[in-house]
């Protein structure tokens, strides 16, 4: 079943780049130079064996994962103390209501000109991006906790601290493990947006702003094309990562296999 | 009782916050006092676009000029002046490429920066005012009421379209100038997205070759004939902590320009090492001139341009822009 899904999305990815194919190789005419599908998929190929390209790969993937464990690190415990103590969490909830919706690209100019070291810096935004979607999953999770387990727990004489190991901490997990998803995603998207702004040493927005500056549209797209890839790669591995330890999440709240 | 956990929390957010931002505080820049070169600092980082115009800087590594004046160079690339200056400001560069428009706007808004060495100087047709070959558009004043895409708004690219505009009896209100990114200006010409485009190398060879378009000015002539267009800055504050350093850097520096300027082929064969252009396109394109010393009079153009055409309020004395050499 699994096998069916896998081709109809393979066959819906090759329809769309056939036709991107046709569009560009026939339908735009002489006037617009754009690399077609077949040609960036190529480039695409040989970028696996460009050094410049693949150290900026791993300079990218290793801001991107650094973030990520700092952004879990700080809003998991954060999101695990707002959740188990309600008023606190009142009293911050204005202020995260407020700063979560600012564009976190936005904010990259700013930590341009505050953090002095390139690589902080592009850290620094990708943690402040991923922080987000982290807590206030992890907050859900928090409220999510059934009432009567926590209930139960205590009138066997169970104090808070255990029924926030034993009954809410693995209650709010799959919703923490939801977050982190989400918030792999926007790093991502953070991880680049930073190297297109400031440049670096290295880094696949780097390779791209390099790529444009020599007037390779090729090029640009093919390093865009891996950078997209490593998003696709990261949520399959963290969906699977999901299905695999929160199966029984999934049975309980009767979600559909999607 | 709610108020004070609240600020106890916030509390530790900043000291997380103080926490991951401190670690800034001591970066690996190597600043060893007693070395054998006497250099204050040998390691920097330099800040430069991937195009022709910082040659140099590659030309300096490659051929180990700055290794001769004991002196570690990490090239860093940068997305733009406008970027690139918070980052001279910040330290996370020590010194950066800039346009030297950029440069004397920024020092009209108190910017404190220094310029440390010479760049690029503009030659013949290296920056065009394209169009399409079918194109009505014939001469320069035939660009009245017409879009004009240039890089960037207020810089270079428009000061030296204006340059061009009055030699025309226009000025800049006769036109409407539009912002769009060098490798996208054909392609929005095309669509109808603008009449012409202000563009340099290695645009003005591609969009010559995809779409035959033709020049219909070359705005470095007239009273912009060998403009100086770009250089390397760093702020005061740092011409002044680490003169030994910078007179290093400006002796390989002047070397690697004097090589750049006395073989073409120095500069083709750099070009692919450290831009996506090819050793085909690098033998084609043409190329401005790299002067290896900072001249006062030759950048006064420069800020006496800007000062006629608007971009700047007040007159700007070049030398006082221009770092003190080390004397001795």
């Amino acid at each position: 079943m699994i096998g069916a899904r896998l081709l109809r999305g393979a066959a819906g990815a090759a329809g769309l780049l056939v036709i991107g194919e046709l569009v560009l190789r026939f339908g735009v005419g002489d006037d617009v130079v754009f690399p077609a599908p077949s040609t960036i998929l190529y480039e695409a190929a040989l970028l696996l064996v460009d050094a410049d390209f693949l150290e900026g790969l791993g300079t990218t993937l290793a801001n991107w994962a650094l973030g990520m464990l700092i952004a879990i690190g700080i809003a998991v415990p954060l999101g695990v103390l707002l959740g188990a103590l309600p008023p606190v969490e009142r009293a911050i909830r204005p202020v995260l209501e407020f700063m979560r919706p600012i564009p976190s690209v936005a904010i990259i100019p700013l930590a341009i000109l505050l953090i002095p070291v390139d690589e902080l810096m592009k850290v620094s935004v990708i943690v402040y991006a991923s922080l987000w979607p982290i807590l206030l999953n992890t907050l859900y999770g928090m409220h999510d906790v059934d009432p009567v387990a926590k209930e139960s727990l205590r009138s066997f004489g169970f104090g808070p601290l255990a029924v926030l190991v034993r009954v809410s901490l693995p209650s709010a997990a799959p919703f923490v493990a939801t977050g982190v998803r989400i918030a792999a995603g926007i790093g991502l998207i953070l991880a680049v947006s930073a190297e297109l702004l400031a440049g670096g040493t290295a880094g696949i927005g780097v390779y791209v702003i390099q790529a444009g500056s020599g007037n390779r549209m090729d090029l640009m797209m093919a390093a865009t094309f891996w950078a997209g890839m490593l998003g696709v790669i990261a949520n399959l591995v963290l969906l699977a990562g999901e299905r695999r330890m929160f199966h029984w999440h999934r049975m309980r709240t009767g979600a559909q296999e999607s | 009782m709610t108020r004070k956990l609240r600020c106890s929390a916030a509390a530790l957010g900043v000291a997380v916050a103080l926490a991951l931002t401190g670690c800034s505080g001591s970066d690996g820049s190597t600043e060893a006092p007693a070395n054998s070169s006497g250099l204050e600092k040998t390691t920097i980082k330099v800040g430069a676009l991937p195009i022709p115009d910082p040659v140099s800087l590659y030309i300096a590594k490659a051929k180990g000029y700055f290794e001769a004046e004991g002196l570690t160079v990490e090239p860093v690339q940068i997305t733009g002046g406008a970027a690139a200056l918070p980052q001279i400001e910040s330290g996370a560069l020590d010194i950066s490429m800039t346009n030297y428009v950029s440069t004397f706007a920024a020092v009209e808004q108190g910017k404190k920066i220094k310029l440390v060495a010479d760049m690029y100087q503009a030659g013949p047709n290296m920056f065009n005012i394209m169009v399409p070959k079918d194109s009505p558009i014939k001469t320069v004043a035939d660009l009245k009421g017409k879009t004009i895409f240039v890089n960037n708004l207020h810089n270079v690219a428009t000061l030296a379209v204006e340059t061009q505009l009055k030699v025309a009896g226009l000025t800049a209100d006769d036109v409407k100038f539009a912002e769009k990114p060098f490798p996208e200006m054909g392609n929005a010409v095309n669509s109808g997205q603008a009449d012409a485009c202000w563009i340099t190398e290695p645009f003005i060879t591609a969009n010559q070759s995809a779409f035959g378009f033709r020049t219909l000015a070359d705005t470095m002539t007239g009273q912009t004939e060998e403009l100086p267009i770009a250089g390397w800055m760093a702020t005061e504050e740092w011409t002044k902590k680490y003169p030994k350093t910078l007179a290093a850097f400006n002796r390989a520096i002047s070397k690697a320009q004097q090589a750049a300027s006395s073989d073409r082929k120095e500069i083709e064969k750099m070009l692919p090492t450290y831009t996506k252009i090819d050793a085909k396109t690098a033998s084609v394109i043409t190329l401005g001139t790299y002067p290896s010393e900072l001249n006062a009079n030759r950048l006064q153009k420069v800020a006496d341009l800007m000062l006629e055409y608007g971009y700047l309020k007040n007159s700007i004395d070049v030398k006082s822009v221009i770092a003190t050499p080390l004397s001795g």
